[in-house]
């Protein structure tokens, strides 16, 4: 981050219009790694020059956040996507609305090649782990805690902290990871965490990167198995597919995917073999199953007979 | 048979003895009246019971319609003497404490010629009593719209009109007037004359009206008239006393129009019929006077020739004497009488195409006739003045821009002998003849001189006074006509400055008239809303006017209303041509202002970026002096723009 800064210093001191080089994330520039089982950026990079006009304000903006997030992380300070938006007004950068400022910051992601959080930027917490596993706290002020994640019945936000923690010890030989809440306390209730030995994650819809990470860490730390519980439809199979092989918005990122993850759950399949009752499909529905269809990441697996399946009922 | 003449180009002759069928074009009407029918009702009797056609159906229109009329009287008065106008105009309540609709006295004074005393009760007191009657463009006529307020006024509340005139600008008279309405008539009720430091007229009037529903079109009238009549001082006094100014902007006057005869595609049957008239001499009455006139012509003042002599004598002299006194001569040489013995007589018919004179003599009280001899020099003489002119002298001499060359072609192509005298024509002849004249296309477009543009200087100046804009433009079109009359579009737009960001606003004008009803079916607003005005860098509701301004002898209105005018297609194009040179103009000024907006804006976001970027970069480089970044902001708002 010094390195930009100083870069940017001279640039100004010489009486040059500093810039930014940013690999792409255009369309095309978004490729499929087959060996890393995930999507990566290509070769190409985008210059944003504080020379061009129009590209003026954007580069202001992101030069601020290179900035802001140096102070974060000297002062070892956390933020949000959302914190971000608002803390700019102060330094009258003027974000139009968040969208613009998350944009931003995938822009610096891909400029330093570095996830978010290693800036201090997490986005709202809503997903959640429940089970035997101890961790202990890296965070300022809580150095060396630990704490053992099946403490509290509702479950512990995948924060920051916790995300930054180190993980110690655990009893449970499974990962399950739920796409809804309910089902989560659900599982709890049933006390799913001992009957099959295993730690809870609710992902909460689409999983939000740090859960990615936490699973990837459980997967790969500890040695756990991760299965995927979620709907039997376009949007759970996609919901297990992005942990599995990532996304394309975080193409510029690694350490977010589980390749060897498994989907559990009713498949498409079953509805046939079971007679199981349905929802007929919408027609965005019935758009999303031709969009996945041409998608690499489900290209010659058995998700894609499922697909084929789904698209039947 | 009835002509169908506009406002403005009424060619209206006073003829107590006509012999003819009148007409009469009472601005909204068109009436044709035998002598008999004539006889029977005056023309104020005709206006008393037509008063909603004039404009004065309900209290608040004739209370707007009532301004009108004087302020545009005021107008052509000064227009007319090239006197720089300065009116002054105010409505009382004569009770405040009554509701609307209530009596109200109306008061314009003008600083114009006034008018000669003598004339002053005909003039207020007589309907269809004016000046005004010639082919030209003005804004109303004398003696139809007053007087009808007058009238109006006369009606609602039964108190006499108060005009103070003085012409000489020594001497003010002030008559106090009703109007007999029966026998068209004024009726003084006060006359009293005082001293006087200046020429001007003041009409008051008492009338029923309603200012609070009137009030709103009379102030738009007054100021849209300050903004075409840009060289007038206007004044206006509401009825609650507030004081509506607008000074004089400009102190060059528009040049006036000049009375042209009228166009050969401008004329119809009775046109011709009544400019017939005109050219047929009557056969002069011997009297006295005639017989002196004659003696004097031929030199005889002192001497008595015999009639032999006094007829070699004019053959010598003939070139130099007078129509009136070849007619005479050529009597006397057919009858063969001297200057007593014409005295005698009376001419009672003198029957051309039968080669007959018939006369009546006093002394045997018997009527005789007398055979021409069409050999006789006197008799082509005689032939010229009962039949009028050969065709081919009528055209070049009645119509503006037709000369022999052009008239010979034309009597080839109506299928009509040159050397044809237009008296001798019969009624068919004339509807073939005014057929011909609308369809020969070689005719010289109209002249356009009979019309009163304001100028591009004036309007601009009107303009800019009035709207305050960023931006301003203004086109005097060259003269166009349709039908046979002539009309100049003058144009103006402006945008921006002190003009409201509420869309396009378009003022109308004809003939130095503000139209404020009946915008809609305008034409003028036709060509407004088929502009694409995307093309001329305009979006959204711009703050943008648009002054129309169509001159003409006759301006082709919609309705009797007066209020908008039809869609011509040589107006049409005219308009659009005005308005697309002027939208380009603006365009011009559009793209300048977006390149100076975009430098400024250029040199803003730089001046606002490179000190952040600055700030951000030191903090994160760890360095404590910031950098030398100020010539950057310079070298930022220089860049030209990369697309």
């Amino acid at each position: 981050m010094q390195k930009h800064g100083l870069n940017i210093y001279d640039n100004l001191d010489q009486g040059k219009f500093p810039q930014f080089v940013i690999p792409s994330r255009s369309v095309n520039n978004i490729v499929y790694d087959k060996k890393l089982r995930q999507y990566i950026l290509g070769n190409a990079n985008a210059v944003r020059s504080s020379r061009n006009m129009s590209q003026l304000r954007s580069y202001t903006q992101l030069a601020w956040l290179a900035f802001f997030v140096n102070r974060l992380v000297r002062e070892g300070k956390s933020s949000t996507l959302r914190d971000i938006y608002y803390s700019s007004q102060a330094f009258s950068i003027d974000f139009e609305d968040q969208p613009e400022s998350d944009n931003i910051i995938v822009d610096l992601e891909a400029v330093t090649l570095s996830p978010r959080e290693e800036f201090h930027i997490f986005p709202e917490e809503r997903s959640s782990v429940f089970g035997d596993l101890t961790i202990e706290y890296t965070v300022p002020g809580y150095e060396g805690k630990r704490m053992n994640l099946s403490d509290h019945p509702d479950g512990y936000l995948i924060g920051p902290s916790l995300s930054s923690a180190e993980l110690v010890d655990t009893s449970a030989e499974l990962v399950i990871a739920i796409e809804k809440g309910g089902l989560f306390t659900r599982f709890v209730e049933e006390k799913v965490h001992k009957k099959f030995k295993s730690i809870i994650v609710d992902t909460a819809g689409q999983a939000p990167r740090s859960t990615r990470n936490l699973l990837r860490r459980l997967n790969q730390e500890m040695g756990l198995p991760v299965v995927i519980l979620a709907d039997g439809d376009v949007y759970g199979e996609h919901i297990a597919m992005v942990i599995k092989s990532g996304s394309a918005n975080a193409a510029h990122l690694r350490e977010l995917t589980v390749p060897d993850a498994k989907w559990l759950g009713v498949w498409a399949t079953d509805i046939e073999k079971y007679k199981l009752p349905t929802i007929p499909m919408t027609e965005s529905d019935i758009k999303r199953i031709y969009d996945l269809q041409k998608d690499p990441r489900y290209q010659g697996r058995k998700l894609e007979e499922t697909i084929g399946g789904l698209s039947k009922t | 048979m009835v002509a169908p003449m506009g406002r403005f180009t009424m060619i209206f002759k006073i003829q107590g003895e006509g012999k003819r069928w009148k007409n009469y074009n009472f601005g909204r009407v068109k009436i044709s009246l035998s002598k008999e029918t004539f006889s029977q009702i005056s023309p104020s009797e005709f206006f008393y019971r037509n008063r909603d056609l004039a404009g004065f159906s309900n209290p608040t229109r004739s209370l707007y319609t009532s301004v009108r009329e004087f302020v545009e009287n005021a107008l052509d008065a000064c227009d007319q003497k090239k006197i720089l106008p300065d009116i002054h105009m105010s409505i009382k309540a004569v009770d405040p404490e009554q509701s609307d609709p209530k009596p109200y006295v109306l008061t314009v004074k003008d600083n114009g010629p006034g008018i000669d005393p003598k004339h002053v009760p005909h003039a207020f007191g007589t309907v269809l009593y004016g000046s005004k009657f010639g082919l030209k463009q003005a804004r109303g006529m004398f003696g139809l719209g007053a007087t009808m307020a007058i009238l109006y006024g006369q009606i609602t509340t039964n108190k006499p009109v108060t005009v103070r005139s003085c012409a000489d600008g020594k001497m003010s008279d002030e008559f106090v007037m009703l109007l007999d309405i029966q026998k068209n008539k004024p009726v003084i009720l006060k006359h009293n004359t005082k001293e006087a430091s200046k020429t001007g007229l003041s009409v008051s009037i008492v009338l029923e009206g309603d200012y609070s529903k009137a009030g709103s079109k009379i102030r738009d009238y007054v100021s849209q008239t300050s903004l075409i009549t840009p060289y007038a001082s206007i004044t206006f006094e509401d009825p609650s006393g507030e004081k509506f100014h607008y000074p004089r902007i400009v102190k060059e006057m528009p040049p006036p129009p000049t009375i042209i005869k009228s166009h050969p595609h401008g004329v119809d049957v009775e046109t011709i019929r009544r400019m017939i008239v005109d050219t047929h001499y009557q056969i002069p009455a011997v009297d006295n006077k005639m017989i002196d006139k004659v003696k004097k012509e031929l030199g005889l003042q002192k001497k008595n020739l015999t009639t032999k002599d006094m007829l070699e004598r004019a053959q010598k002299r003939w070139s130099d004497l007078s129509r009136p006194v070849r007619t005479i001569v050529a009597v006397m040489s057919f009858l063969n009488v001297d200057f007593d013995g014409l005295q005698k007589i009376r001419i009672d018919d003198i029957d051309v195409a039968n080669k007959k004179i018939t006369y009546w003599d006093f002394g045997t009280s018997q009527s005789h006739a007398i055979e021409l001899d069409p050999e006789s020099p006197y008799y082509k003489q005689l032939a010229s003045t009962i039949q009028g002119d050969t065709l081919l002298t009528f055209l070049t001499k009645r119509f503006q821009r037709v000369g022999p060359t052009t008239a010979e072609k034309f009597c080839e192509f109506a299928k009509f002998k040159p050397e044809r005298r237009i008296g001798s024509m019969t009624n068919e002849e004339l509807v073939r003849l005014a057929d011909a004249l609308q369809k020969f296309d070689d005719f010289l477009a109209p002249d356009p001189s009979c019309l009163a543009p304001l100028g591009e200087e004036p309007l601009s100046k009107g303009i800019m006074k009035f709207f305050n804009p960023e931006f301003a433009s203004v086109l005097q079109r060259n003269a166009s006509a349709y039908s046979g009359f002539p009309f100049v579009v003058e144009m103006g737009i402006a945008y921006g400055g002190d003009i409201p960001t509420a869309g396009l606003k378009v003022y109308r004008f004809a003939n130095r008239i503000p139209l404020l009803y009946d915008e809609g079916s305008d034409v003028v607003l036709k060509i407004v809303n088929e502009m694409d005005w995307s093309r001329y860098k305009v979006k959204g509701d711009p703050p943008l006017v648009i002054v129309s301004h169509i001159c003409s002898t006759r301006i082709p209105y919609k309705t009797v209303g007066k209020e908008n005018v039809a869609d011509r297609p040589e107006l049409e194009r005219e308009l659009k041509n005005a308005l697309q040179y002027l939208a380009r103009k603006l365009a011009v000024h559009m793209s300048r202002k977006g390149a100076a907006d975009m430098e400024k804006k250029r040199a803003n976001l730089y001046a606002k970026y490179v000190p952040l970027i600055s700030q951000f970069a030191t903090e994160l480089s760890g360095k404590k002096k910031e950098p030398n970044y100020k010539r950057l902001i310079t070298m930022g708002s220089e860049i030209e723009e990369q697309v």
